[in-house]
């Protein structure tokens, strides 16, 4: 079943083209990669599902819904969470507090009283990893740490799709290989992923497919392997397809 | 013990001030002390009058703040305590109505301009919307100037009513002739206001203003209605401050549009909440109740010309060595 659709979607920026054409879907329980180099437009393409943006022409979907025009508010309340490439913690707030904010605007569904939701933000703390930060403030968390409360927070929404923006970049080999174990866990919860990934460190680990982009445009598609062979992605990581153009 | 610890840490950063029995024990003790406080002055008619314009301005600091907790800085809030005069007192004279009736209908008509104010300001932020504030007072300024047949211009408002009477069993309180009945009167909204304030912060309205003040991308995006909630912000803050200069038109008894709009009553409120601490529950109405009472006693009699300059004095050096007022620095020491 589908479960994000994105319908030829554009987004200019004063004349800039930022996403040209992306026609794509997402179906449910999928982890789907999202590649390309810098600028290729991979965190608009986040804005956009996330409602932080407007896309100049086309349509999102989401279970069937058109979600285009709603506010980021209705969005995750909708079922659609996200972390960000440079997370943002509420930093006066602990870190305990912070996810349960995620708890009690996120999804409206069920209404749990302050010991509940402070159990299940504890255990989202224990699942990735920083149960023992729970009283400490948010702010002073190193960035690994911060970025695995952006996920704790994200999830506390209870969302049905997740986007995870480059949540293992910058990571060692050790913390690329707790982000996988991590990942494996929130899919078993039944989250659909879309991740971003720049330097390819996370999601040819765990991901079904990869949507590569480049300058906008949705360049290849399809099992990771076949994609990271795919020439078109290999030019514009190497950075020679432009100049072949010109050839 | 551990798990006290942890209740306490959901509450929100403000609230910590409940954090043990000695602000609990200082708030009594500091409620009884103004409670006490007409017995003690043996209702010295001038230091009551002192007091009772203190409380009042603690009570707008703490309604300024309402806005405040939200991330805003508001220029404008003359804008609502004119109103609320001007609305009171006009609704008083006009159509015979008592001040019981005239001081919530001021307040709500105070909360039509927050309405307005919000639709045309909270699309912007920071010093934006801070700048925007301190046009938009012009508006309610100039057309009570200006029209007269409904406002008598610039001439202004005599004659207004004191604070009312009340009669329970035959036994008869007249507010008006009496600064004691005033001053329990102000103390008594005072009260109820900072228990409203206090009650917001530990809600999840508080929460969600605390999150968007903190990181707002991050709070649309786990689901707070970032715009609704500062339009409820604004809503409460420009009602309790257009009561607070209903209150004012009834103590004062005559009120003109410089007086009630002019730049005083905007500076004064967030002067007190700076000093006192933005983020704290009762930093701004202690700030209030200090330094007021300072500016009238001290530097009134000893600087009749410039006695305000206390104001601007005690805000450079709280911005420069107390950001966050001096009681969210007495909350971080202890």
């Amino acid at each position: 079943m589908i479960l994000l659709r994105l319908k030829s979607l554009n987004k200019t920026f004063n004349h800039f083209c930022a996403l040209t054409d992306i026609d794509f879907s997402v179906g449910e329980g999928e982890i789907v990669g999202l590649v390309g180099p810098n600028g290729a437009g991979k965190t608009t393409l986040f804005n956009l599902i996330s409602g932080r943006y407007k896309p100049s022409s086309g349509n999102i979907l989401f279970k069937d819904i058109d979600i285009t025009h709603l506010k980021p508010h209705a969005i995750c309340r909708l079922g659609i969470s996200r972390t960000f490439q440079s997370s943002r913690p509420f930093p006066g707030m602990s870190v305990l507090q912070n996810v349960m904010v995620g708890h009690v605007f996120g999804k409206r569904s069920s209404l749990h009283s302050r010991p509940e939701n402070k159990q299940a933000a504890k255990e989202l703390l224990d699942i990735v990893g920083i149960a023992h930060k729970a009283d400490a403030p948010a702010g002073r968390l190193t960035l690994s740490e911060q970025r695995r409360l952006d996920l704790a927070r994200a999830l506390a929404t209870r969302p049905k799709l997740l986007l995870l923006d480059e949540v293992a970049a910058g990571f060692s080999p050790v913390l690329v290989k707790q982000a996988v174990e991590l990942i494996n866990r929130v899919r078993k919860r039944g989250v659909t992923l879309l991740i971003i990934d720049h330097f390819l460190n996370l999601s040819l680990k765990v991901s079904d497919r990869l949507l590569a982009l480049d300058h906008g445009e949705k360049i290849a598609e399809g099992p990771p392997h076949v994609v990271m062979r795919n020439p078109e992605v290999l030019r514009a990581y190497l950075g020679l397809r432009h100049e072949s153009e010109r050839d | 013990m551990e798990n006290d610890k942890k209740t306490m840490n959901f509450l929100t950063a403000k609230n910590r001030l409940n954090k043990s029995k000695t602000h609990w024990i200082g708030l009594f003790l500091g409620f009884m002390l103004f409670f006490a406080l007409p017995l003690l002055v043996q209702s010295n008619h001038y230091i009551l009058q002192v007091f009772t314009h203190a409380l009042l301005l603690a009570a707008l600091a703490l309604a300024w703040d309402l806005l405040g907790a939200s991330g805003s800085i508001s220029l404008g809030h003359a804008a609502f305590f004119g109103a609320g005069a001007y609305a009171s007192a006009l609704l008083g004279l006009d159509l015979g109505l008592s001040p019981w009736a005239t001081i919530p209908l001021a307040g709500l008509i105070a909360t039509g301009l927050g309405l307005i104010m919000g639709l045309i300001c909270l699309r912007l932020r920071g010093a934006y919307f801070a700048l925007a504030t301190l046009a938009f007072v012009e508006i309610p300024w100039v057309i009570t100037d200006n029209w007269d047949s409904l406002t008598r211009g610039s001439l202004g408002l005599v004659g207004i009513s004191g604070l009312p009477s009340i009669r329970i069993h035959g036994f008869h309180v007249d507010f008006g002739s009496s600064i004691v009945v005033s001053y329990y009167l102000i103390f008594a909204y005072f009260m109820i206001l900072l228990g409203l304030v206090a009650f917001v912060h530990q809600s999840n309205i508080g929460l969600a203003l605390q999150a968007i003040r903190e990181e707002e991308i991050a709070a649309e995006a786990v689901g707070i209605h970032v715009n609704g909630y500062r339009l409820l912000s604004l809503l409460m803050s420009a009602f309790f401050t257009g009561v607070c200069g209903a209150c004012y038109a009834h103590l004062v008894r005559y009120i003109e549009p410089g007086l009630v709009y002019g730049l005083h009553f905007s500076a004064v409120p967030m002067i007190f909440a700076i000093c006192g601490g933005r983020l704290t529950i009762l930093g701004p109405a202690v700030a209030a109740m200090v330094l007021y009472p300072m500016d009238q006693f001290v530097f009134h009699p000893l600087l009749p010309a410039g006695h305000e300059f206390l104001y601007g004095a005690v805000l450079i050096l709280a911005m420069l060595f107390m950001p966050n007022g001096f009681w969210g620095r007495l909350r971080n020491a202890s």
